[in-house]
Protein backbone atom coordinates (compact mmCIF):
# COMPACT_ATOMS: atom_id res chain seq x y z
CA UNK A 1 0.00 0.00 0.00
CA UNK A 2 1.73 3.33 -1.19
CA UNK A 3 1.96 5.52 1.71
CA UNK A 4 -0.54 8.35 1.36
CA UNK A 5 1.28 10.63 3.43
CA UNK A 6 4.65 10.31 2.64
CA UNK A 7 5.13 12.81 -0.22
CA UNK A 8 2.84 15.78 1.04
CA UNK A 9 4.38 15.68 4.43
CA UNK A 10 7.64 15.69 2.53
CA UNK A 11 6.93 18.34 0.18
CA UNK A 12 5.46 20.17 2.82
CA UNK A 13 8.62 20.07 4.88
CA UNK A 14 10.80 20.46 2.33
CA UNK A 15 8.52 23.48 1.05
CA UNK A 16 8.37 24.89 4.91
CA UNK A 17 12.43 24.41 4.70
CA UNK A 18 12.95 25.85 1.40
CA UNK A 19 10.62 28.83 2.42
CA UNK A 20 13.23 29.76 5.58
CA UNK A 21 16.13 29.25 2.86
CA UNK A 22 14.50 31.71 0.22
CA UNK A 23 13.50 34.40 2.77
CA UNK A 24 16.70 35.42 3.01
CA UNK A 25 17.90 35.71 -0.38
CA UNK A 26 14.36 35.98 -1.93
CA UNK A 27 15.95 37.61 -4.83
CA UNK A 28 18.57 35.51 -5.71
CA UNK A 29 16.90 32.38 -5.34
CA UNK A 30 14.06 33.73 -7.95
CA UNK A 31 16.31 34.49 -10.30
CA UNK A 32 18.74 31.37 -10.19
CA UNK A 33 15.04 29.84 -10.76
CA UNK A 34 13.59 32.35 -12.88
CA UNK A 35 14.27 29.39 -15.45
CA UNK A 36 12.30 26.78 -13.78
CA UNK A 37 9.68 28.81 -13.25
CA UNK A 38 8.96 30.09 -16.09
CA UNK A 39 9.10 27.07 -18.01
CA UNK A 40 5.73 25.62 -16.40
CA UNK A 41 1.88 25.93 -16.78
CA UNK A 42 0.88 29.68 -16.44
CA UNK A 43 -2.24 28.59 -15.08
CA UNK A 44 0.00 28.32 -11.71
CA UNK A 45 -0.68 30.76 -8.91
CA UNK A 46 1.92 33.27 -8.50
CA UNK A 47 2.12 33.06 -4.54
CA UNK A 48 2.74 29.41 -4.96
CA UNK A 49 5.91 29.63 -6.68
CA UNK A 50 8.47 30.64 -3.57
CA UNK A 51 6.83 27.40 -2.15
CA UNK A 52 7.41 25.03 -4.83
CA UNK A 53 9.56 22.32 -3.58
CA UNK A 54 10.94 22.12 -7.45
CA UNK A 55 14.31 22.76 -6.89
CA UNK A 56 14.49 19.51 -4.27
CA UNK A 57 12.86 17.30 -6.64
CA UNK A 58 12.94 17.91 -9.83
CA UNK A 59 16.98 17.77 -9.66
CA UNK A 60 19.49 20.27 -9.72
CA UNK A 61 19.68 23.15 -11.60
CA UNK A 62 16.88 23.00 -14.37
CA UNK A 63 18.03 19.48 -15.83
CA UNK A 64 14.03 17.85 -16.22
CA UNK A 65 12.51 18.86 -19.94
CA UNK A 66 10.45 21.72 -19.63
CA UNK A 67 7.15 19.73 -19.78
CA UNK A 68 8.19 17.42 -16.94
CA UNK A 69 6.19 18.01 -13.60
CA UNK A 70 6.96 16.45 -10.19
CA UNK A 71 3.97 14.52 -8.59
CA UNK A 72 4.64 17.23 -5.67
CA UNK A 73 3.85 20.14 -7.95
CA UNK A 74 0.81 17.85 -9.40
CA UNK A 75 -0.35 17.91 -6.01
CA UNK A 76 0.34 21.70 -4.68
CA UNK A 77 -1.66 22.53 -8.10
CA UNK A 78 -4.43 20.41 -7.09
CA UNK A 79 -4.79 21.11 -3.44
CA UNK A 80 -4.17 25.18 -4.35
CA UNK A 81 -7.44 24.99 -6.90
CA UNK A 82 -8.95 22.55 -3.73
CA UNK A 83 -8.94 25.60 -1.17
CA UNK A 84 -11.58 27.58 -3.61
CA UNK A 85 -14.30 24.91 -3.04
CA UNK A 86 -13.37 24.30 1.05
CA UNK A 87 -16.12 27.11 1.83
CA UNK A 88 -18.25 25.07 0.57
CA UNK A 89 -17.61 21.16 1.05
CA UNK A 90 -14.66 21.92 3.80
CA UNK A 91 -11.71 20.22 4.69
CA UNK A 92 -12.63 17.41 2.32
CA UNK A 93 -12.07 14.94 -0.39
CA UNK A 94 -14.85 16.95 -2.05
CA UNK A 95 -13.08 19.59 -2.04
CA UNK A 96 -9.85 18.04 -3.62
CA UNK A 97 -12.36 16.29 -6.31
CA UNK A 98 -13.51 19.91 -7.01
CA UNK A 99 -10.21 21.43 -7.32
CA UNK A 100 -8.94 18.76 -9.52
CA UNK A 101 -11.92 18.97 -11.72
CA UNK A 102 -11.13 22.55 -12.41
CA UNK A 103 -7.66 21.75 -13.61
CA UNK A 104 -8.89 19.00 -15.45
CA UNK A 105 -8.33 15.88 -13.96
CA UNK A 106 -10.07 13.10 -12.96
CA UNK A 107 -12.06 12.90 -9.29
CA UNK A 108 -10.02 9.98 -8.57
CA UNK A 109 -7.41 12.55 -7.87
CA UNK A 110 -9.02 13.28 -4.84
CA UNK A 111 -7.50 9.53 -3.93
CA UNK A 112 -3.99 10.94 -3.81
CA UNK A 113 -4.83 12.53 -0.66
CA UNK A 114 -5.86 11.27 3.05
CA UNK A 115 -9.29 11.16 3.53
CA UNK A 116 -9.50 13.49 6.18
CA UNK A 117 -8.10 16.51 4.33
CA UNK A 118 -5.14 16.58 6.22
CA UNK A 119 -2.68 17.47 3.14
CA UNK A 120 -5.40 20.45 2.13
CA UNK A 121 -5.40 21.83 5.55
CA UNK A 122 -0.94 21.72 5.65
CA UNK A 123 -0.88 22.99 2.60
CA UNK A 124 -3.29 26.21 3.02
CA UNK A 125 -1.65 26.69 6.30
CA UNK A 126 1.91 26.47 4.66
CA UNK A 127 0.50 29.01 1.73
CA UNK A 128 -0.27 31.48 4.49
CA UNK A 129 2.58 31.58 6.51
CA UNK A 130 4.70 31.69 3.12
CA UNK A 131 2.70 34.48 2.20
CA UNK A 132 3.23 36.24 5.84
CA UNK A 133 6.83 35.83 5.44
CA UNK A 134 6.47 37.43 2.32
CA UNK A 135 4.49 40.35 3.17
CA UNK A 136 6.60 40.78 6.50
CA UNK A 137 9.97 40.86 3.98
CA UNK A 138 8.15 43.52 1.97
CA UNK A 139 7.91 45.80 4.94
CA UNK A 140 11.17 45.50 6.36
CA UNK A 141 12.58 46.45 2.61
CA UNK A 142 10.06 49.22 2.95
CA UNK A 143 11.54 50.43 6.22
CA UNK A 144 15.23 49.68 5.24
CA UNK A 145 14.41 52.00 1.86
CA UNK A 146 13.60 54.57 4.62
CA UNK A 147 10.00 54.50 3.06
CA UNK A 148 7.90 53.65 6.37
CA UNK A 149 8.41 53.90 9.89
CA UNK A 150 9.96 51.03 12.30
CA UNK A 151 6.68 49.85 13.87
CA UNK A 152 7.20 49.44 17.59
CA UNK A 153 7.22 45.77 18.78
CA UNK A 154 3.82 45.28 20.22
CA UNK A 155 2.24 47.15 16.95
CA UNK A 156 4.29 44.87 14.64
CA UNK A 157 3.26 42.07 16.68
CA UNK A 158 -0.27 43.09 16.49
CA UNK A 159 0.05 43.88 12.97
CA UNK A 160 1.96 40.58 12.13
CA UNK A 161 -0.49 38.24 14.22
CA UNK A 162 -3.90 40.01 12.59
CA UNK A 163 -2.49 39.74 9.18
CA UNK A 164 -1.57 35.93 9.21
CA UNK A 165 -5.42 35.21 11.38
CA UNK A 166 -7.47 37.59 8.51
CA UNK A 167 -6.35 34.89 5.83
CA UNK A 168 -8.71 32.53 7.81
CA UNK A 169 -11.63 35.01 7.09
CA UNK A 170 -12.94 33.39 4.29
CA UNK A 171 -12.21 29.94 5.36
CA UNK A 172 -13.46 30.61 9.28
CA UNK A 173 -16.66 28.69 9.13
CA UNK A 174 -14.83 25.61 8.11
CA UNK A 175 -11.91 26.72 10.29
CA UNK A 176 -12.86 24.78 13.85
CA UNK A 177 -12.87 21.38 11.45
CA UNK A 178 -9.33 22.19 10.12
CA UNK A 179 -7.66 22.96 13.74
CA UNK A 180 -9.26 19.53 15.19
CA UNK A 181 -7.89 18.12 12.05
CA UNK A 182 -4.02 19.33 12.46
CA UNK A 183 -4.24 18.04 16.21
CA UNK A 184 -4.63 14.48 14.95
CA UNK A 185 -1.51 12.56 16.04
CA UNK A 186 -0.17 12.19 12.88
CA UNK A 187 -0.13 15.51 11.82
CA UNK A 188 1.31 17.35 15.03
CA UNK A 189 4.82 16.88 13.98
CA UNK A 190 3.95 18.65 10.71
CA UNK A 191 1.57 21.47 12.17
CA UNK A 192 3.96 21.94 15.07
CA UNK A 193 6.98 22.65 12.64
CA UNK A 194 4.77 25.59 10.69
CA UNK A 195 3.43 26.77 13.49
CA UNK A 196 6.80 27.38 15.16
CA UNK A 197 8.46 28.57 12.09
CA UNK A 198 5.84 30.91 11.63
CA UNK A 199 6.06 32.29 15.22
CA UNK A 200 9.88 32.51 14.52
CA UNK A 201 9.41 34.34 11.43
CA UNK A 202 7.16 37.14 12.91
CA UNK A 203 10.02 37.36 15.72
CA UNK A 204 12.71 37.14 13.43
CA UNK A 205 10.98 40.51 11.19
CA UNK A 206 10.11 41.92 14.43
CA UNK A 207 14.13 42.40 14.83
CA UNK A 208 14.44 40.14 18.01
CA UNK A 209 18.26 39.25 18.41
CA UNK A 210 18.09 37.05 21.58
CA UNK A 211 20.40 34.70 21.92
CA UNK A 212 20.04 33.64 25.59
CA UNK A 213 16.49 31.96 27.01
CA UNK A 214 14.85 34.88 25.95
CA UNK A 215 14.53 33.74 22.38
CA UNK A 216 12.41 30.76 23.98
CA UNK A 217 10.52 32.54 25.74
CA UNK A 218 9.62 34.77 23.66
CA UNK A 219 8.17 32.08 20.93
CA UNK A 220 6.49 30.61 23.39
CA UNK A 221 4.34 33.57 24.27
CA UNK A 222 3.39 34.69 21.14
CA UNK A 223 2.75 30.98 20.32
CA UNK A 224 0.26 31.63 23.24
CA UNK A 225 -1.11 34.80 21.76
CA UNK A 226 -1.81 33.59 18.42
CA UNK A 227 -3.43 30.65 19.59
CA UNK A 228 -5.67 32.14 22.30
CA UNK A 229 -6.23 34.56 19.46
CA UNK A 230 -7.14 32.19 16.90
CA UNK A 231 -9.31 30.33 19.27
CA UNK A 232 -11.69 33.73 19.87
CA UNK A 233 -11.69 34.49 16.21
CA UNK A 234 -13.61 31.13 16.00
CA UNK A 235 -16.62 32.72 18.42
CA UNK A 236 -16.59 35.57 17.74
CA UNK A 237 -19.24 37.36 15.86
CA UNK A 238 -18.14 40.83 15.93
CA UNK A 239 -17.87 43.05 12.41
CA UNK A 240 -14.60 42.62 10.54
CA UNK A 241 -13.73 40.67 13.83
CA UNK A 242 -13.26 43.82 16.10
CA UNK A 243 -13.21 41.66 19.20
CA UNK A 244 -10.59 39.64 18.16
CA UNK A 245 -8.35 42.23 17.64
CA UNK A 246 -9.26 43.79 20.44
CA UNK A 247 -8.30 40.32 22.48
CA UNK A 248 -5.48 40.27 20.29
CA UNK A 249 -4.34 43.57 21.45
CA UNK A 250 -4.28 42.82 25.18
CA UNK A 251 -3.15 39.88 24.77
CA UNK A 252 -0.16 40.97 23.04
CA UNK A 253 0.21 44.31 25.92
CA UNK A 254 0.27 41.66 28.72
CA UNK A 255 3.03 39.85 26.83
CA UNK A 256 5.08 43.31 27.13
CA UNK A 257 4.95 43.34 30.43
CA UNK A 258 5.84 39.99 30.95
CA UNK A 259 8.98 41.30 29.33
CA UNK A 260 9.25 43.95 32.06
CA UNK A 261 8.79 42.08 35.25
CA UNK A 262 10.73 39.02 34.25
CA UNK A 263 13.49 41.57 33.69
CA UNK A 264 12.54 43.30 37.03
CA UNK A 265 12.55 39.43 38.71
CA UNK A 266 16.29 38.78 36.84
CA UNK A 267 17.81 42.15 37.97
CA UNK A 268 16.50 41.02 41.60
CA UNK A 269 18.12 37.93 41.58
CA UNK A 270 20.96 39.16 39.93
CA UNK A 271 21.27 41.19 43.01
CA UNK A 272 20.78 38.43 45.56
CA UNK A 273 23.49 36.74 43.74
CA UNK A 274 25.97 38.80 43.82
CA UNK A 275 25.26 39.85 47.59
CA UNK A 276 25.72 35.98 48.46
CA UNK A 277 28.90 35.63 46.46
CA UNK A 278 30.45 38.81 48.03
CA UNK A 279 29.88 37.02 51.73
CA UNK A 280 31.15 34.13 50.17
CA UNK A 281 34.26 35.70 49.43
CA UNK A 282 34.82 37.95 52.82
CA UNK A 283 33.79 34.55 54.89
CA UNK A 284 36.60 32.88 52.48
CA UNK A 285 39.11 35.61 53.09
CA UNK B 1 46.34 40.04 22.74
CA UNK B 2 45.28 37.85 19.98
CA UNK B 3 42.63 39.87 18.34
CA UNK B 4 42.29 39.97 14.49
CA UNK B 5 39.54 42.55 13.76
CA UNK B 6 37.21 40.43 12.58
CA UNK B 7 34.92 41.87 9.40
CA UNK B 8 31.78 42.59 10.89
CA UNK B 9 29.44 40.13 10.41
CA UNK B 10 26.15 41.61 8.30
CA UNK B 11 22.74 40.89 10.17
CA UNK B 12 22.16 39.18 6.74
CA UNK B 13 23.28 36.16 5.51
CA UNK B 14 22.66 34.14 2.47
CA UNK B 15 21.72 31.39 3.73
CA UNK B 16 20.97 30.30 0.25
CA UNK B 17 22.21 26.38 0.10
CA UNK B 18 23.69 26.35 3.28
CA UNK B 19 23.11 23.20 5.19
CA UNK B 20 21.27 24.38 7.58
CA UNK B 21 21.49 20.60 9.93
CA UNK B 22 25.15 21.01 10.67
CA UNK B 23 25.58 24.90 10.78
CA UNK B 24 22.77 24.61 12.93
CA UNK B 25 24.78 22.74 15.45
CA UNK B 26 28.06 23.98 14.97
CA UNK B 27 26.99 27.63 15.60
CA UNK B 28 24.66 26.19 18.63
CA UNK B 29 27.30 24.06 20.37
CA UNK B 30 29.78 26.77 19.46
CA UNK B 31 27.85 29.61 21.18
CA UNK B 32 27.09 27.54 23.96
CA UNK B 33 30.61 26.84 24.44
CA UNK B 34 31.82 30.62 24.29
CA UNK B 35 29.03 31.21 26.76
CA UNK B 36 29.84 28.54 28.98
CA UNK B 37 33.90 29.74 29.02
CA UNK B 38 32.79 33.31 29.60
CA UNK B 39 31.08 32.00 32.96
CA UNK B 40 33.67 29.89 33.82
CA UNK B 41 36.44 32.62 34.01
CA UNK B 42 33.52 34.78 35.52
CA UNK B 43 33.70 32.13 38.24
CA UNK B 44 37.46 31.90 38.52
CA UNK B 45 37.56 35.98 38.54
CA UNK B 46 34.74 35.92 41.46
CA UNK B 47 37.32 34.12 43.50
CA UNK B 48 41.08 35.18 42.18
CA UNK B 49 40.27 38.49 41.11
CA UNK B 50 42.14 39.89 43.57
CA UNK B 51 44.90 37.61 43.45
CA UNK B 52 48.49 37.85 41.02
CA UNK B 53 46.73 35.91 38.19
CA UNK B 54 43.83 38.26 38.32
CA UNK B 55 44.68 40.10 35.64
CA UNK B 56 45.83 37.40 33.53
CA UNK B 57 42.48 35.70 33.91
CA UNK B 58 41.11 39.09 33.22
CA UNK B 59 42.93 39.33 29.81
CA UNK B 60 41.57 36.03 28.56
CA UNK B 61 38.05 36.17 30.04
CA UNK B 62 37.81 39.51 27.70
CA UNK B 63 39.05 37.73 24.54
CA UNK B 64 36.39 35.35 25.56
CA UNK B 65 33.82 38.18 25.61
CA UNK B 66 34.55 38.77 22.26
CA UNK B 67 34.39 35.81 21.36
CA UNK B 68 30.81 34.81 22.95
CA UNK B 69 29.73 38.53 20.62
CA UNK B 70 30.88 37.06 17.53
CA UNK B 71 29.00 34.02 17.73
CA UNK B 72 25.80 36.36 19.08
CA UNK B 73 26.32 38.03 15.83
CA UNK B 74 26.43 34.77 13.60
CA UNK B 75 23.60 33.06 15.15
CA UNK B 76 21.68 36.13 14.42
CA UNK B 77 22.53 35.98 10.87
CA UNK B 78 21.68 32.15 10.54
CA UNK B 79 18.74 32.26 12.22
CA UNK B 80 20.13 29.51 14.64
CA UNK B 81 18.36 28.42 18.20
CA UNK B 82 20.51 29.24 21.42
CA UNK B 83 20.16 25.77 23.13
CA UNK B 84 17.75 25.34 26.11
CA UNK B 85 20.81 24.41 28.32
CA UNK B 86 21.71 28.25 28.61
CA UNK B 87 20.67 28.85 32.35
CA UNK B 88 22.29 25.29 32.84
CA UNK B 89 25.50 26.15 31.80
CA UNK B 90 25.62 29.63 32.95
CA UNK B 91 25.10 28.32 36.88
CA UNK B 92 27.51 25.16 36.12
CA UNK B 93 30.31 27.14 34.34
CA UNK B 94 30.36 29.94 37.28
CA UNK B 95 30.69 27.29 39.66
CA UNK B 96 33.26 25.22 37.97
CA UNK B 97 35.43 28.11 37.49
CA UNK B 98 34.79 29.34 41.09
CA UNK B 99 34.97 25.73 42.38
CA UNK B 100 38.65 25.16 39.93
CA UNK B 101 39.62 28.66 41.39
CA UNK B 102 38.70 27.71 45.24
CA UNK B 103 41.48 25.21 44.79
CA UNK B 104 44.10 27.57 44.14
CA UNK B 105 46.03 29.35 41.42
CA UNK B 106 47.47 26.76 39.77
CA UNK B 107 43.67 24.58 40.03
CA UNK B 108 42.38 27.51 37.99
CA UNK B 109 45.16 26.61 35.43
CA UNK B 110 44.36 24.07 35.48
CA UNK B 111 40.52 24.16 34.62
CA UNK B 112 41.97 26.43 31.67
CA UNK B 113 44.00 23.80 30.41
CA UNK B 114 41.68 21.61 30.42
CA UNK B 115 38.68 23.30 28.71
CA UNK B 116 40.71 25.09 26.47
CA UNK B 117 42.31 22.09 25.23
CA UNK B 118 38.50 20.50 24.80
CA UNK B 119 37.59 23.39 22.88
CA UNK B 120 40.46 23.47 20.28
CA UNK B 121 39.89 19.78 20.07
CA UNK B 122 36.36 20.58 18.98
CA UNK B 123 37.12 23.43 17.04
CA UNK B 124 39.54 21.28 15.09
CA UNK B 125 37.07 18.81 14.29
CA UNK B 126 34.41 21.56 13.29
CA UNK B 127 37.30 22.96 10.55
CA UNK B 128 37.38 19.27 9.79
CA UNK B 129 33.59 19.36 8.61
CA UNK B 130 33.34 22.54 7.00
CA UNK B 131 36.03 21.72 4.84
CA UNK B 132 34.67 18.55 3.79
CA UNK B 133 31.28 20.20 2.97
CA UNK B 134 32.42 23.20 1.24
CA UNK B 135 35.50 25.60 2.05
CA UNK B 136 34.26 28.05 -0.14
CA UNK B 137 30.81 28.56 1.00
CA UNK B 138 31.61 28.37 4.62
CA UNK B 139 34.96 30.73 4.30
CA UNK B 140 34.05 33.47 6.92
CA UNK B 141 32.75 30.89 8.99
CA UNK B 142 35.92 29.02 9.00
CA UNK B 143 37.93 31.98 9.17
CA UNK B 144 36.42 32.74 12.41
CA UNK B 145 36.71 29.59 13.86
CA UNK B 146 39.83 29.17 13.40
CA UNK B 147 40.79 32.43 14.54
CA UNK B 148 39.28 31.31 18.04
CA UNK B 149 40.69 28.17 17.46
CA UNK B 150 44.04 29.96 17.83
CA UNK B 151 43.14 32.01 20.62
CA UNK B 152 41.83 28.98 22.54
CA UNK B 153 44.92 26.99 22.13
CA UNK B 154 46.67 29.78 23.61
CA UNK B 155 44.83 30.32 26.48
CA UNK B 156 45.94 26.85 27.02
CA UNK B 157 49.43 27.27 26.43
CA UNK B 158 49.29 30.09 28.98
CA UNK B 159 47.47 27.86 31.52
CA UNK B 160 49.90 25.22 31.18
CA UNK B 161 52.56 28.32 31.52
CA UNK B 162 51.29 28.87 34.76
CA UNK B 163 52.11 25.34 36.34
CA UNK B 164 49.05 23.83 36.14
CA UNK B 165 50.04 20.69 36.16
CA UNK B 166 50.78 21.55 39.72
CA UNK B 167 47.16 21.34 40.75
CA UNK B 168 46.31 19.09 42.97
CA UNK B 169 45.34 16.03 41.76
CA UNK B 170 45.99 17.78 37.79
CA UNK B 171 45.23 14.17 35.44
CA UNK B 172 41.91 13.47 37.73
CA UNK B 173 40.72 17.21 37.51
CA UNK B 174 41.86 17.27 33.75
CA UNK B 175 39.87 14.35 33.12
CA UNK B 176 36.87 14.89 34.86
CA UNK B 177 36.72 18.25 33.73
CA UNK B 178 36.98 16.71 30.21
CA UNK B 179 34.74 14.53 30.40
CA UNK B 180 31.88 17.13 31.41
CA UNK B 181 33.01 19.35 28.30
CA UNK B 182 32.40 16.19 26.35
CA UNK B 183 28.74 15.75 27.42
CA UNK B 184 28.30 19.51 27.38
CA UNK B 185 29.07 19.43 23.87
CA UNK B 186 27.23 16.77 23.29
CA UNK B 187 24.25 17.98 24.35
CA UNK B 188 24.16 21.39 23.26
CA UNK B 189 24.21 20.46 19.65
CA UNK B 190 21.00 18.88 19.94
CA UNK B 191 19.34 20.32 22.53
Amino acid sequence: VRCQLCPPQRALQASAVLRRVSDEQKETFASSSQQQLDSHPSDQQPEQEPQGPRPSYTGQGGQESEDYESEEQLQHRILTAALEFVPEHGWTAEAIAEGAKTLGLSVAAAGMFHSDGSELILHFVSQCNTKLSELLEQEQKLVQLGEAEKKPTDQFLRDAVQARLRMLIPYIDKWPQALSVLLLPHNIPSSLNLLTTMIDDIWHYAGDQSTDFNWYTRRAVLTGVYNTTELVMMQDSSPDFEDTWRFLENRVADAMNMGNTANQVQSTGEAVVQGLMGAAVTVSN
Amino acid sequence: GGGVSLRRCSTRVSLEGVNRPVIDRIIRVDHAGEYGANRIYAGQMAVLGRSSVGPLIQQMWNQEKKHLKKFNELMVAYRVRPTVLLPFWNAAGFVLGAGSALLGKKGAMACTVAVEESISDHYNSQIRTLMEEDPEKYKELLQVIKQFRDDEREHHDIGLEHDAEGAPAYSVLKTAIQLGCKAAIFLSERI
